[in-house]
């Protein structure tokens, strides 16, 4: 019953496709595709950085520190997304708390400018997303046998070289799964954008929600919104090729 | 420890800073006295709590939140579960395909769910009402009840039900007294996320809601936007502490699922 309604709609958006003749030949949609990959790699790149150390860590050490390092990767994760953007406002607005550190510590003369611009929203999103990237690399890197970086130790591999020939491709599924998941959910991303960013950083979820709310081009948003569905099951194809459905669907979104 | 080691420990704090820092400043912010969000702050108070409860659109956000959330959690569990167990002992060979169109709401962007929706509900005149809010909330909820109950069905081994058929168990009996009480805490794990999903839910709201449909998350999007209220910082933080309960209750029912592996069913 369930399965009916999902395709009903998504096939009611497709006959909209049919009947709308407009062309998106508009510079301002080229525009926000581009905004939106680039900010999605970026984001992307800097998960997997700050991400896989991280769950590296999580997959090597002991219990303790493992639960307590789950701990401050969970809490964040389930936390409103709401919350954690008011709290980006709080941290990095112009008379925010870091700029207000910084410079009592005379370290800059003026506020520096954190908020409303791509790097606010750089920020929001990578907190928001680092998450999904930590989660499947540190279940992956968690299941590997032990015996095999051992094993390369043992017979005179350096430990850079055992990572890097032993550990990084036995991790490719998680790492697959995780910037599969990253990448398709930045796509799609409206909250963080819309609350962190400024003018300049319209991507295609702000572009949609401008022109069904203030527009009120119900048909149109949902061209746009096939594009994005689009793009998103490209990368899920691609990802899944990669890394397996289960990895991807197992970490359910909330984006 | 090695000084590899040492630096990978560093970087890891960092990153364990960054992602919980955040949620530390709302916390302490919502204790300030001040209207400005100074941090840290210079005197203590509970007057943002105060605020908040004095309020009467805050209030009547939470606790319309608050039943929707509930209800959705009731439906998603009636969907989610049966649908969870059907798919966990189906052999047929396309319930991969099944499994991966009930759970397909999950990876696709709620932006694109939300305007879908809005072409399914217009025509039935929900738009705007909590109604359409719950089916909405619970398309996206019960997959969370599939991907996390239905792993619960997966480990339960089929002989047990199968036993209690073969002692002459009717089907619904073997399910009511076997199968569903032995992967509980699964079933308590999905509820707490579920519950979150919807409670927690902003998208949808502000693309299909109207008047009669202001939700916690929608009235906090607003303040956000548009007057950074101090009373924001209040409510964050009980929905923080709300996300630490449901993660408890979620933690729990892992570790009971742990301790006690179906034996304590039979």
């Amino acid at each position: 019953m369930a399965t009916l309604a999902t395709w009903a709609f998504r096939d009611r958006g497709g006959f909209t496709l049919l009947h709308v003749t407009r062309l998106i030949g508009d510079e301002t949609y080229h525009d926000a595709f581009v905004t939106t990959f680039r900010t999605a790699t970026i984001t992307t790149v800097v998960c997997i950085a700050l991400g896989y150390p991280l769950a590296y860590l999580m997959a090597t050490t002991g219990p303790r520190a493992r639960a307590l390092l789950a701990t401050a990767v969970m809490v964040p994760f389930w936390t409103s997304v709401l919350a954690r953007s008011l709290a980006w406002v709080i941290l990095l607005g112009r008379r925010g708390v870091l700029n207000a550190w910084l410079l009592s510590l005379g370290a800059i003369d003026q506020p520096l400018p954190l908020l409303f611009n791509s790097l606010g929203v750089q920020i929001g999103m990578v907190h928001v997303l680092l998450p999904f990237m930590i989660l499947p690399v540190w279940s992956v890197l968690a299941r590997l046998d032990p015996a095999l970086p051992l094993a390369a130790r043992s017979l005179g591999a350096s430990p850079a070289r055992t990572f890097l020939h032993i550990v990084l491709p036995l991790s490719v599924p998680g790492l697959a799964a995780g910037v599969t998941l990253v990448f398709m959910l930045a796509v799609g991303f409206y909250i963080t954008p819309a609350l962190l960013g400024g003018p300049n950083d319209l991507t295609i979820a702000s572009l949609i929600e401008m022109v069904v709310r203030d527009l009120l081009d119900w048909s149109f948003g949902a061209v746009l919104s096939l594009a994005l569905l689009a793009a998103v099951g490209a990368i899920f194809a691609l990802g899944a090729v990669f890394a397996g459905v289960d990895r991807i669907a197992a970490r359910e979104g909330r984006a | 420890m090695s000084s590899g080691r040492l630096w990978l420990w560093a970087f890891g704090m960092i990153v364990v800073a960054f992602l919980i820092a955040p949620i530390f400043v709302i916390i302490i912010v919502s204790f300030n006295d001040t209207a400005l969000f100074s941090f840290p702050p210079t005197a203590w108070s509970l007057r943002w709590y105060r605020a908040l409860w004095d309020s009467r659109s805050w209030r009547e956000a939470g606790a319309l939140s608050l039943y929707l959330a509930v209800a959705v959690t009731i439906a998603s569990l009636l969907l989610g579960i049966p649908a969870a167990y059907a798919l966990s002992r189906s052999r047929w060979r396309a319930t991969r395909l099944v499994e991966f169109m009930l759970v397909s709401p999950v990876v696709i962007p709620v932006i694109v769910l939300a305007i879908g929706l809005y072409f399914f509900l217009a025509p039935l005149r929900l738009i705007g009402t909590p109604a359409g809010l719950f089916l909405g909330h619970t398309l996206l909820a019960f997959p969370v009840v599939i991907v996390i109950a239905g792993g619960g069905f997966r480990r339960l081994p089929e002989a047990t039900e199968l036993a209690a058929r073969s002692c002459g168990a009717t089907f619904l009996r073997a399910f009511w007294h076997i199968a569903l009480p032995a992967v509980r805490p699964s079933i308590i794990s999905s509820a707490a996320f579920a519950f979150l999903t919807s409670f927690d839910e902003v998208v949808l709201v502000l693309f299909l809601g109207g008047p009669g449909t202001n939700t916690l998350p929608k009235r906090i999007w607003e303040a956000v936007k548009f007057e950074l209220d101090p009373s924001l910082t209040a409510v964050s933080t009980l929905l923080i502490a709300l996300t630490v309960i449901a993660l408890g209750v979620a933690e729990l029912g892992r570790r009971a699922r742990h301790a006690a592996p179906a034996g304590e069913a039979l």
